[in-house]
């Protein structure tokens, strides 16, 4: 008895040791990993940063007016997130390259699902980014033209433009990730499609007078008294 | 060279047949089916009184008129050949006709007429638009002559205005381009000007072809950049200018969005030339400097001060980010102002546009939108304008114009504070 007993120490302590001896390897070649990882994205920061400096993002970014929205959010400029975004998807790669190199049963499936989600999660960022960067551009040009050409209601007009580009923008970027596509594709059309309906009804019933005088305005024979500005030039 | 990559190969065939020429006149077109025929009548005739000796060339460049444009310069030539040959010249008066683009732009215009004007070493050139109904040849004469004989090197024209007209080059352009570049240039913006083949050289050397400000507007590049290397500007009493009713020139928001747009361009471009200067100086003028007719009535007014009212309230943000605070306050307080007692001071018009410029200068926001925003702010000032001049007299008004241009120049040094600004 004594003697199994011994047995099964001294085997459960060699397994111990065969393990600790196939795992630190392992070990060691993820810390290697981990650490190239953190340099490769380094340098990959750096360069990003430097060519982006070299394309002048920033002030584009001002122009477009996502500087504003960043700055809301507390975020740092576009070239500095960007960069930053770049450093740690890198590393992050190069981690779970690591942490599956460990060979741990189990981690091996969830990390390849993570890695062949992480380039929706990139492409998903970006359509917000290129979202947010055209729904702020044509508000304010829709915004511009409606003020100087005397319309009515020209925040109404800018609103209307930024949220259906939001929306589409949204919709997108759930899609790519993948996370709720069937009811992501419903809600976009019902809230889209209730949009267009409700300004249809706004349009047509309330605005019975307008929608004439414009239709009278673009179509018809009758021409509207048009408001004279001195010749400019 | 240059003009190799741009120019079709039946133009430089057209342009070698020539030769060299001593004078070129460039007739840019677009659907000018009505007035073409007349403006060349007139260049020819001009040509034939006043520079009877010197070798000319006619080149009308065409930006894909769907009318019968082209037809009827090619017709016109040929009539011209059968009736007129070596009756009254001494010299054959070539005409040349090239499409430059499929759709209208000034610059691409004024490029292939530079390249033309370089090629065929022609030493004074003129610009002639066919929109204009009052040119006589002695407007092209005059253009012509002072480049040819007096030595300048880019020749604005001056019109008659009456009283109300023109109120953007008179509030705007001329007083800030005058005090930013130091040249008292009154008609930057024009569709006719005479330039000497050395500009045209010059012209033809810069890379800026295809920038915008440079498509739209290319004249008053051109005096700034005539300017800046020290060549010889004048302008030249043309007397009053009437245009086609189909080309009523652009509206307001469009006329803002192509002059200012490209004033600040230039300024922008051109600021290592300008930062340094203080004062204006008087540039070569042939005939009186500027009249005024005293003909004209106020245009409406109400609805101008409601487009003022208007967009302040609803440009609020976009506003706060061009102009300091200060300045954002006092526009948004005289916008609720009572609209009979309205004012829009010199001093804040002079503070507000520099303010714009500063802003285009650091990008703070698309600068086409920028530009744009400037729209209700000038109906305000216009507003305030002839709420003050209705009755005024044309000499009242023009003192009140050289009061203007000194607050320009006097606050230039606040222009340049806010341009050199970290932030």
């Amino acid at each position: 008895m004594k003697e199994v007993v011994i047995q099964g120490l001294t085997q459960a302590y060699s397994n111990l040791v065969h393990m600790f001896a196939e795992f630190l390897p392992r070990l060691l070649v993820m810390l290697v990993i981990v650490l190239v990882g953190l340099v490769v994205a380094y340098l990959l920061k750096m360069i990003l940063r430097t060519v982006l400096h070299v394309t002048r993002l920033d002030r584009l970014s001002e122009e477009a007016g996502a500087s504003r929205f960043l700055r809301m959010a507390a975020l740092p400029s576009m070239t500095e997130l960007l960069s930053r975004s770049l450093f740690w998807v890198t590393w992050c790669g190069f981690i779970l390259i690591g942490i599956s190199v460990l060979g741990v049963a189990g981690l091996q499936e969830q990390i390849s699902r993570l890695f062949l989600l992480l380039p929706a999660i990139f492409v998903a960022i970006l359509i917000l980014f290129i979202g947010l960067v055209t729904a702020n551009f044509l508000s304010r040009a829709a915004l511009l033209a409606a003020v100087n050409a005397g319309y009515p209601s020209p925040k109404l007009m800018s609103w209307s433009i930024r949220f259906v580009i939001w929306a589409l923008a949204v919709s997108m970027a759930l899609e790519q990730v993948g996370v709720a596509r069937q009811t992501v594709i419903a809600a976009f059309s019902i809230v889209f499609g209730a949009f267009m309906f409700g300004l249809a009804i706004a349009f047509g019933l309330g605005g019975r007078e307008l929608a004439r005088e414009f239709l009278e305005r673009n179509l018809g024979e009758k021409k509207t008294e048009k408001y004279e500005e001195p010749q400019p030039l | 060279m240059a003009e190799e990559s741009f120019l079709a190969d039946d133009f430089i065939r057209q342009l070698m047949s020539v030769g060299e020429v001593d004078l070129l006149v460039g007739i840019p077109s677009y659907n000018n089916a009505s007035t073409i025929e007349q403006t060349l009548h007139s260049v020819e005739e001009s040509l034939r009184q006043s520079f009877v000796r010197e070798r000319a060339v006619i080149l009308n460049v065409d930006g894909g008129s769907g009318d019968e444009t082209r037809q009827i310069v090619e017709q016109s030539s040929e009539r011209r050949d059968a009736g007129h040959k070596g009756l009254t010249s001494l010299r054959t008066i070539h005409r040349i006709s090239c499409m430059y683009d499929r759709s209208p732009s000034q610059g691409l215009a004024l490029r292939s007429i530079v390249a033309a004007a370089d090629l065929l070493r022609a030493r004074a050139c003129a610009v002639i638009s066919p929109a204009t109904t009052s040119l006589t040849p002695s407007w092209i004469a005059n253009l012509l002559r002072p480049v040819y004989r007096e030595g300048l090197d880019f020749v604005a024209p001056l019109y008659v205005r009456s009283r109300f007209q023109g109120l953007l080059a008179r509030e705007l352009l001329y007083p800030m381009s005058r005090a930013v570049f130091g040249q008292r240039i009154r008609e930057l913006y024009s569709d006719e000007w005479g330039f000497s083949g050395r500009l045209a050289s010059q012209c033809l050397e810069q890379d800026v072809w295809r920038e915008e400000a440079v498509r739209t507007r290319p004249e008053a590049w051109m005096a700034i950049l005539a300017n800046g290397a020290g060549l010889k500007c004048g302008q030249y009493f043309l007397g009053p200018k009437t245009v086609s009713p189909s080309a009523t020139g652009p509206d307001i928001v469009e006329a803002i969005r192509q002059t200012v747009g490209n004033l600040f361009w230039c300024m922008e471009t051109n600021q290592g030339y300008w930062m340094g200067r203080s004062n204006s100086q008087s540039v070569s003028t042939f005939g009186p400097e500027h009249e005024l007719s005293a003909d004209g009535i106020p245009p409406s007014q109400d609805k101008m001060f409601d487009l003022f009212r208007s967009g302040v309230n609803e440009l609020e943000p976009i506003l706060a980010s061009i102009l300091a605070p200060d300045t954002h306050a006092q526009i948004k307080a005289i916008a609720l102002s009572d609209r009979t007692k309205f004012r829009f001071a010199s001093e804040l018009w002079v503070k507000t546009l520099y303010e714009f410029a500063a802003s285009y200068h650091r990008a703070v926001l698309n600068r086409d939108h920028l530009v744009q925003a400037l729209v209700p702010l000038y109906r305000g000032r216009v507003y305030s304008f002839l709420l003050e001049h209705a009755n005024s007299s044309a000499e009242a008004m023009e003192a009140q114009s050289e009061i203007l241009c000194q607050e320009f120049e006097r606050q230039k040094a606040y222009l340049v504070e806010r341009w050199t600004a970290k932030n």
